[in-house]
């Protein structure tokens, strides 16, 4: 009985978040490029036209340059924002000092200011630093804002025991050897939601690198995309459908990594 | 111009606005110094440069932009010039841009968008009088790259084509009949695209007929091309020909006749007229002949065309024939004429010209070139006969240039002609041109919206209630853009 | 502080001269180079531009640039932000020579007391360990005083001057003081909106907030059941939605609600009239439709989250509540619950910070529309939304940077009190 309405909830919330995707998936391969030209949900014809034209029609729209692009800004700042995230988290967790509590509220407090009101400001400060059209300065700016969220990671970190730390401390381990030999294996969940969520930042923003990216063979695929003419719907919809590939498989590589944390009540209990 | 119903990339023209102006003064115009704008176009042509010119993207996937940078190369090959693609958005900003080096020399834009640089000084006046093209191009088309500095004019840009509503439509969905029937005037053009009453009453027949079948289709809430109709009754955009923002003119003359014949147009069409459906669909639909006629710009002929071979391809024609055939059944022409009463059901009406808004496209010399004379040089060619019957040939626009409009014909020379003689009125140049378009557009969708309210609660039922929501659509821009002054 | 500066010794007071000149003396080399270098490297910033930058920061340039006539001006702008940038070196110069000073102090009061100096090897491993969250956050707070901080104190700063509109480079920018203020306060349009939209601000971000955070709980709670097999299988769902950008997704929610959409497709083929579920007069309806589109999208991540926290849970805990027959409901409410709440608050927290400032929603699916009883604004737009017409579409960014202020304040107090009363931020060691 339970077991049924479990599975009759997850085939709800499967149908839920799938059929929009589905119908993106269609209308990839949808043969005419109008939107429109469905019969309710549906292409009335289907063809690999679109995802033909996709790779090999780069005069004007380079997808696969765009899509390098973006693979690299997105992996350099997942590995960079990453690393600074789980560690400003893990220090902020951990250690007392005299700034820790101001910096925790400066933080808070600076994510509510409207973000697009500083754009101007992040612009002006590329073109001084002459990082306009190099795909480094967005992995900068993207790994630099990372630590920003630290709180998310912080909250887990306050989960793990410190009995473990103390213990380790007394047999003379650094801090550093407590952080990497201790608490980073135990907050591997933590670390592929962090690099997860910073890979797909930058793989679906498009203002940063619509500022940013002036030349059309540097663009990203979202401000790609964006440019694509009103009547390529399919191709649209072909390359939204593609970019979600490197993320689905990512996940699915992860995915183990994300739900095995923690051994069943190590320290406590 | 076509404007583009993606939302999204207002959000980032508009950031990019923002920044624009944020950046804009760190002029890379040394050594020049002393020297007034005269001093700039010496005629000298700079040795070995490499001008970047941004084009139209249609321009360039349709391969007119590949013909007239190789044309160009090869003229200037032994003064070593080169034009290249600036491989920018079309859409770029550069004002924002430019400062920083990131512009391109050349660029390609609407009169409106250009003129907006002309303020902040970022594109070079142009000697325009000494430019072989001058004499071909109206005044008008001039006026549109026209303004004023300490009490001397400039010319800040060259006129190349003309952007303005056209109406288009199928000759293979007309009534077998129609000579007969739908020719009143016998002129052996139908009258449904001659007048609005013919074209408003075809609807009516057509829907009934079909219930899954329309004539006339168009978003509404469209203020390019919906404010047409307010202008053909005495509204405009701003006083003084468009350069005084203290006197906004959608309610004035009898603007509200227009607002009554699109609220009757609307009648006749479905709900999709409200959002922006019909703006992404029209191509298909009309292909497909779910609608008869639509409205559009001359730039996306091609657009038009292109669907509707696949179409006739699918009915079993082989490409050949499609085409032919899709170019025999598609028409672009100018837009039909307007009742004077306003009443689209009167039999017999007192007909006047319908004005449409419009632009002309041209090409500016970004003030950040470092090689000024040759930009020119590039323009000069890009504005010549030649190469504007070819663009007008290979795009379908309408060339501004008296002789090539000659020369490609048809409706080019009818837009041609509609420009001289007023009948295309063109979007303001000014800055605050930009607090126009919301205020009106929900004008236009309530309108829309309107026709398919029950009669209670209808918020426009009469004439008079369609002057009080203009005059508040004026209040509007004026309060967007006088409140926070 | 002014103790030790008394008592300090010649070597000492050496280092108030020039930095790191005491750490030479006392022969601490390595340090001692460092320091000098770093006084060195920011004199020659200070001399090259850094003094220019500070003045232009006050006048905000004087030479108005005119491309036509080649001429070369100022622009204010950047010479604002570049005004600000060398502020944020002097603050760092400050701090370096304090903690130089206090070095040479503490070298001092150890020699006095006869204990030997830490060699320079020692001081960097203490890098590693004691100082080990000074290694660590050097980084981070670097790039976020550049790339977060001097931005917003850049805005801050576009508050108190009268840049847009008009005024915008080549022109030169001035310095108002309060003006931009006082015109908020004075403009009667003005406050009835902006009322009306901050109550439905609140109201979304509350909703929403819930909604997602429940929703995405609940999910990763049904996903954990054990009676469920292939778990990576179903969770997959969800993740493919995450993994399309919200903009695609957005731009396809608006279409599937729009006139000629799908669903009124089906609607109208099954003989009914289309239905404007986002159109002008749809206030509800869009807001609702909101709420759910922006649960859509926020779900997945939301459910991953929980999904990290909860593998972290003390499963013993679950296995004694069961044995003293305490139901699913009661171990949800007094362990789950506790638990994920204590390590998701400042998730919830940043959720409702990123809802009350959530851009894309209603500009994507409603934008491009001024009703009846707004100031340039529609019922369905959030306070960012607001601004955004004001400030972006009508060129107006000083006053926009003014109402932000405005809207900082008030937000970031109402979340600082939460998040200080909050428990995570107050017992940070309940679960440890």
């Amino acid at each position: 009985m339970d077991t049924t309405v479990t599975y009759i909830l997850l085939i709800i919330v499967a149908f839920i978040f799938f059929f929009p995707c589905l119908w993106l998936i269609l209308a990839s391969f949808s043969k005419s490029g109008t939107i429109y030209s469905f019969d309710g949900f549906f292409p009335k014809e289907y063809s690999f036209a679109s995802f033909e034209k996709l790779f090999t029609d780069t005069s004007l729209y380079n997808y696969p340059q765009w899509f390098f692009n973006t693979l690299f800004v997105a992996a350099g700042s997942c590995v960079l924002g990453t690393f600074l995230t789980i560690l400003t988290a893990y220090t902020m967790s951990r250690f007392e000092f005299k700034a820790r509590k101001p910096i925790m509220k400066t933080t808070m407090v600076l994510g509510m200011f409207p973000s697009f009101m500083g754009m101007i400001a992040v612009y002006l400060l590329m073109t001084q630093f002459n990082l306009i059209n190099h795909l480094w300065g967005l992995i900068l700016i993207y790994s630099a804002g990372a630590p920003m969220g630290y709180l998310t990671q912080k909250g887990f970190f306050d989960t793990i025991p410190k009995a473990i730390d103390e213990a380790a401390r007394i047999d003379g381990a650094t801090n550093l050897q407590v952080f990497t030999k201790i608490n980073l294996p135990l907050s591997k969940p933590m670390i592929v939601y962090t690099a997860l969520t910073s890979f797909t930042w930058p793989w679906s923003d498009f203002i940063l690198p619509k500022l940013l990216l002036k030349e059309k063979n540097l663009y990203t695929v979202a401000v790609g995309l964006m440019s694509l003419d009103e009547t390529e719907f399919a191709r649209f919809a072909a390359g939204s459908v593609f970019i979600a590939v490197p993320i689905v498989i990512l996940y699915f590589c992860l995915v183990k990594n994300m739900v095995n944390g923690m051994a069943a009540g190590a320290v406590k209990g | 111009m076509k404007r583009k119903s993606a939302l999204f990339l207002a959000v980032v023209m508009g950031i990019s606005l923002l920044t624009g102006c944020g950046g804009t003064s760190e002029s890379k115009t040394d050594a020049k110094s002393g020297q007034g704008t005269n001093g700039v176009f010496t005629g000298e042509l700079e040795k070995n440069v490499t001008i970047r010119v941004l084009e139209n993207d249609t321009a360039i996937s349709k391969g007119y932009f590949d013909e007239l940078i190789n044309a160009f190369n090869e003229e200037y090959k032994d003064k070593g010039i080169t034009a290249v693609d600036a491989n920018m958005d079309q859409y770029l900003d550069l004002a924002n841009d430019g400062p920083y080096g990131y512009g391109p020399d050349v660029l390609y834009q609407a009169n409106d968008v250009i003129m907006q640089y002309a303020e902040g000084k970022h594109i070079y006046p142009l000697p325009v009088e000494s430019m072989e093209c001058y004499k071909e191009i109206p005044k008008t088309a001039w006026d549109a790259y026209k303004t004023e500095v300490d009490g001397n004019t400039y010319y800040c840009g060259v006129p190349i084509n003309v952007q303005t509503a056209m109406l288009y439509y199928r000759t293979d969905l007309l009534p077998e009949d129609w000579q007969t029937t739908w020719d009143k005037d016998g002129n052996q053009v139908p009258d449904m695209v001659e007048n609005w009453n013919d074209m408003y009453a075809y609807s009516l027949q057509r829907h009934q007929e079909d219930a899954s079948k329309y004539g006339y289709m168009k978003a509404i809430y469209d203020v390019y091309f919906s404010s047409g109709f307010l202008f053909s009754y005495g509204g405009y955009v701003f006083g003084d020909n468009n350069t005084n923002p203290e006197d906004i003119g959608f309610s004035k003359g009898e603007a509200e006749k227009g607002a009554w014949v699109l609220s009757q147009l609307a009648s006749a069409m479905n709900e999709e007229c409200i959002d922006d459906t019909i703006n992404t669909n029209a191509y298909g639909k009309l292909a497909d002949g779910t609608y008869f006629a639509t409205i559009s710009t001359p730039d996306v002929y091609s657009t038009f065309l292109d669907e509707l071979v696949m179409e006739y391809e699918k009915e079993g024609l082989s490409t050949e024939e499609a085409k032919t055939k899709a170019q025999e059944n598609l028409v672009m022409t100018t837009v039909p004429k307007l009742p004077k009463s306003g009443d689209l059901s009167e039999e017999n009406p007192e007909l006047i010209d319908a004005k449409t808004m419009g632009g002309v496209n041209g090409y500016a010399v970004s003030a950040y070139t470092k090689a000024p004379n040759a930009s020119l040089a590039f323009v000069e060619f890009a504005a010549s006969y030649d190469m504007q019957v070819k663009r007008s040939e290979m795009l379908g626009v309408a060339p501004a240039r008296e002789d090539a409009a000659e020369q490609v014909g048809g409706v080019s020379q009818l837009l041609y002609q509609n420009l001289e003689k007023g009948t295309i009125v063109l979007m303001p140049s000014i800055q605050e041109v930009a607090q126009i378009w919301t205020p009106a557009q929900t004008f236009f969708t309530d309108i829309a919206k309107d026709a398919f309210r029950s009669e209670s609660e209808k918020k426009y039922p009469d004439i008079t209630s369609m002057k009080a929501g203009l005059e508040s659509v004026d209040k509007q821009i004026h309060d967007a853009i006088f409140t926070l002054k | 502080m002014k103790e030790r500066i008394k008592n300090s010794s010649g070597k000492t007071r050496l280092s108030m001269l020039v930095m790191g000149a005491g750490q030479l003396a006392y022969g601490r080399i390595g340090k001692g180079l460092l320091f000098l270098l770093a006084e060195i490297s920011i004199l020659y910033y200070f001399i090259s531009r850094g003094f220019g930058d500070i003045k232009g920061f006050f006048t905000l340039g004087e030479q108005k640039g005119d491309a036509w006539l080649g001429i070369q001006g100022d622009n204010s702008v950047v010479m604002l932000l570049m005004g600000i940038f060398a502020w944020i070196v002097v603050a760092a110069l400050i701090c370096l020579y304090r903690w130089n000073v206090k070095d040479a102090c503490h070298m001092q009061e150890l020699q006095q007391q006869g204990k030997p100096l830490p060699t320079f090897r020692q001081e960097l491993s203490n890098l590693v360990d004691k100082k080990f969250y000074v290694t660590v956050l050097v980084l981070p707070v670097i790039g976020v005083c550049v790339f977060n901080i001097l931005p917003i104190i850049f805005m801050i700063l576009i508050a108190f001057t009268n840049y847009g509109g008009n005024i915008v480079p080549p022109e030169l920018v001035d310095w108002v003081g309060l003006q931009n203020f006082s015109k908020l306060l004075t403009l009667s349009q003005f406050a009835p909106t902006f009322f009306k939209i901050l109550g439905w601000n609140l109201l979304w971000a509350v909703l929403s907030t819930a909604l997602n955070y429940f929703a995405g709980l609940g999910l990763a709670l049904l996903l954990e059941k054990e009676c469920v097999k292939g778990k990576a299988f179903w969770r997959a769902f969800p993740v493919l939605a995450y993994a399309i950008p919200g903009f695609i997704t957005l731009l396809a929610f608006k279409f599937m609600f729009s006139y000629g959409g799908p669903i009124n497709q089906l609607i109208t083929a099954s003989g009914g009239t289309a239905i404007g579920f986002l159109d002008l007069d749809a206030k509800w309806t869009a807001r609702i439709i909101g709420l759910l589109v922006n649960c859509w999208i926020s779900v997945p991540s939301i459910m991953l989250l929980a999904t990290g926290i909860l593998s972290n849970r003390d499963t013993s805990l679950y296995e004694a509540a069961k044995i003293d027959g305490a139901g699913r409901w009661k171990q949800f409410q007094k362990l789950t619950l506790p638990f994920v709440l204590f390590s998701t608050m400042p998730v919830l927290i940043s959720q409702f910070i990123g809802n009350f400032n959530n851009f894309g929603i209603f500009y994507f699916l409603r934008g491009g529309l001024y009703l009846d009883g707004y100031f340039l604004a529609s019922d369905t737009d959030l306070l960012i939304n607001w601004l955004y017409n004001l400030s972006i579409d009508n060129n107006y960014y000083c006053i926009g940077a003014a109402i932000s202020l405005v809207i900082f304040i008030i937000t970031s107090v109402i979340s600082l009190i939460v998040y200080v009363k909050s428990p995570s931020y107050r017992e940070e060691d309940t679960f440890q």
